[in-house]
């Protein structure tokens, strides 16, 4: 039992270095992949260029009324105090 | 579109990977790095694939793109095996192979459920990003556990050249393309240096395989350094 629970232990601290480390790396990164087999010619990302149509954000475009924010009401908004 | 230069990193790339079967085969160590030459034959299929692929499809399409990415993931994961590989060879003497696969599976069955708890909000091609994201994980995985497999190789005073030659290259080969990966993202604009490494990277890895399996016997050591005669 300890036998398994110390490799439970162990593999829990591999991944977390490993997503650290990823975390630490990517730090600067927008969104590319990193591709490290082969030596074939990298195409873009599959979710930047693919054919399927890109849904709307669901804040756009739906179809309810927008609820008016809390914090505006119908008085007129005074100057900011600074 | 690739040029003659890209095809040719492309072309000798996959000669290479398959003569690192073919030297395995020769030398004689094929069944004892059977998940190394696993990885190098699926490297080589996947080559063929993407090549037909590419030119039936070209580079943008969504055909090429989806099956770069699909196969890259096979490719990480069959690195992944070949690693748990090196470890049974090096740890072989110590009697742990139950734990050892034991604590490989469960770090396998951890970055799958941790990749999907990543990608699981995804709303558009949630398989997709899944795949790619267990690829990005699994690398990093084997990253650290190619340090780790290094660190253990100099615990354990192992002395086996060709071991150690093979886990070096990997070790290499790991930080070529993570070192690449985060140039990438600080500086998108130095595309000439993080355009070429990984090519670069792909043709080291079976150079120094094809190396340790050519150059080395299986039983060959190093020598120990010589005692200092310090005079009294």
């Amino acid at each position: 039992m300890s036998r398994i629970s110390s490799a439970i232990v162990l593999a829990m601290l591999v991944l977390t270095g490993a997503m650290g480390l990823k975390t630490v790396v990517t730090t600067h990164g927008g969104s590319s992949v990193l591709v490290a087999n082969g030596t074939a010619p990298v195409p873009p990302t599959p979710w930047k260029n693919g054919t399927a149509p890109v849904p709307p954000t669901p804040w756009k475009n739906g179809t309810a009324p927008v609820p008016p924010t809390p914090w505006n009401g119908t008085a007129p908004v005074p100057p900011t105090p600074w | 579109m690739p040029g003659p230069f890209e095809y040719t990193i492309w072309l000798v790339g996959a000669l290479l990977e398959a003569s690192v079967v073919v030297c395995s085969l020769l030398r004689g160590p094929f069944r004892r790095y059977f998940t190394l030459n696993l990885y190098m034959s699926t490297s080589v299929l996947v080559s063929a694939g993407r090549y037909l692929v590419f030119t039936r499809h070209g580079l943008a399409s969504s055909e090429y793109t989806y099956f770069y990415y699909y196969s890259d993931a096979i490719l990480t994961i069959c690195l992944y095996f070949a690693l748990m590989g090196l470890y049974a060879i090096v740890f072989e003497e110590l009697g742990a192979a139950m734990r050892l696969r034991v604590f490989m599976m469960l770090l396998l069955i951890g970055t799958t459920l941790f990749s999907y708890a990543v990608v699981h909000q995804s709303e558009s091609r949630m398989v997709t990003h899944y795949i790619v994201e267990i690829s990005q994980n699994l690398y990093f995985v084997g990253l650290i556990l190619t340090y780790v497999l290094w660190g253990a190789l100099l615990k354990l005073r192992e002395s086996r050249v060709r071991v150690i030659q093979i886990v070096l290259s990997l070790g290499v080969y790991f930080s070529i393309n993570a070192a690449n990966y985060a140039l990438h993202n600080a500086y998108p604009s130095l595309r000439f240096v993080w355009a070429f490494l990984p090519p670069a990277a792909g043709m080291f890895l079976p150079i120094a395989w094809i190396y340790a399996f050519m150059k080395f016997d299986d039983e060959a050591r190093l020598a120990p350094a010589r005692l200092a005669a310090v005079p009294r």
